[in-house]
């Protein structure tokens, strides 16, 4: 762990974080609705990437540092890309609007496709 | 807009920071349950919804809830370690309970937390 990861970490997490911004943006643009299709969408795909990257480049999860990818790709874009605090923010203000049908099946897909899509992922790179 | 790509990108950075951190600093428990990244994301559920529920009561700007919200938390907090983990976890023998505990109380604290977050704002503002 040097200096030069945390730089690393910092690029890609800000360009992760461009990403995610953006994708919500021209997700919400397009289609209204109250189930937050961006948040979901980021979260899926971004959880099938690192299953994929993770198995395609044998990295333990335990000890992801010291290495580019671990650095830059896994750490810093797809963990600046995905978020799990708006995942929470969206679930709670579906229960505000008294959706509390919506706010459970919102966050209970995100977390069950979220698997799904990490065993998805794995499966691929391990063909 | 360009101002805006900045703000979301130096945010998201700096919390990508805090949160290598976070995985840094704190150590493997015993049972293997990732303390680190539960961790990170809880405590951004929090500090996201005490930032939400203050630029809901116009205690501070878009802006600030763009830098601290969409950038520092969204980048601190992610979906993909955490979902990677718990799949980790509960397909490695003898690990299943600890990958499920992980999920149930990850969606349940960071939920009240967040709840918390919004909830402070007002009794801030309340008081002020």
């Amino acid at each position: 762990m040097q200096a030069i990861d945390i730089m690393w970490v910092f690029l890609g997490g800000g360009i992760g974080s461009v990403l995610r911004w953006g994708v919500g943006l021209a997700v919400e643009a397009r289609i209204r609705m109250r189930f937050r299709l961006g948040t979901y969408l980021v979260n899926v795909t971004g959880a099938f990437v690192i299953a994929y990257l993770s198995t395609a480049f044998m990295i333990d999860w335990h000890h992801r540092y010291g290495d580019m990818m671990s650095s830059f790709v896994l750490t810093g874009i797809l963990g600046g890309y995905t978020t799990f605090s708006s995942m929470q923010l969206d679930t709670v203000q579906m229960a505000e609007d008294g959706r509390h049908g919506l706010a459970l099946v919102y966050i209970v897909s995100s977390i069950g496709s979220g698997l799904l899509a990490v065993a998805a992922g794995v499966a691929l790179a391990s063909i | 807009m360009v101002s805006k790509i900045i703000i979301v990108f130096l945010g998201g950075g700096l919390g990508a920071i805090v949160r290598e951190f976070f995985m840094l600093l704190i150590p493997q428990t015993r049972s293997d349950f990732p303390l680190d990244i539960f961790a990170a994301n809880v405590i951004a559920s929090f500090i996201l919804g005490l930032t939400f529920g203050n630029r809901r009561l116009n205690a501070v700007s878009d802006e600030f809830l763009l830098l601290v919200g969409t950038g520092v938390m969204g980048g601190m907090s992610t979906f993909s370690s955490f979902v990677y983990g718990a799949y980790s976890e509960m397909t490695s023998p003898g690990h299943m309970a600890v990958g499920a505990l992980y999920v149930i109380s990850s969606a349940v604290v960071g939920y009240l937390l967040t709840l918390l977050g919004i909830t402070a704002a007002k009794w801030r503002h309340r008081e002020a």
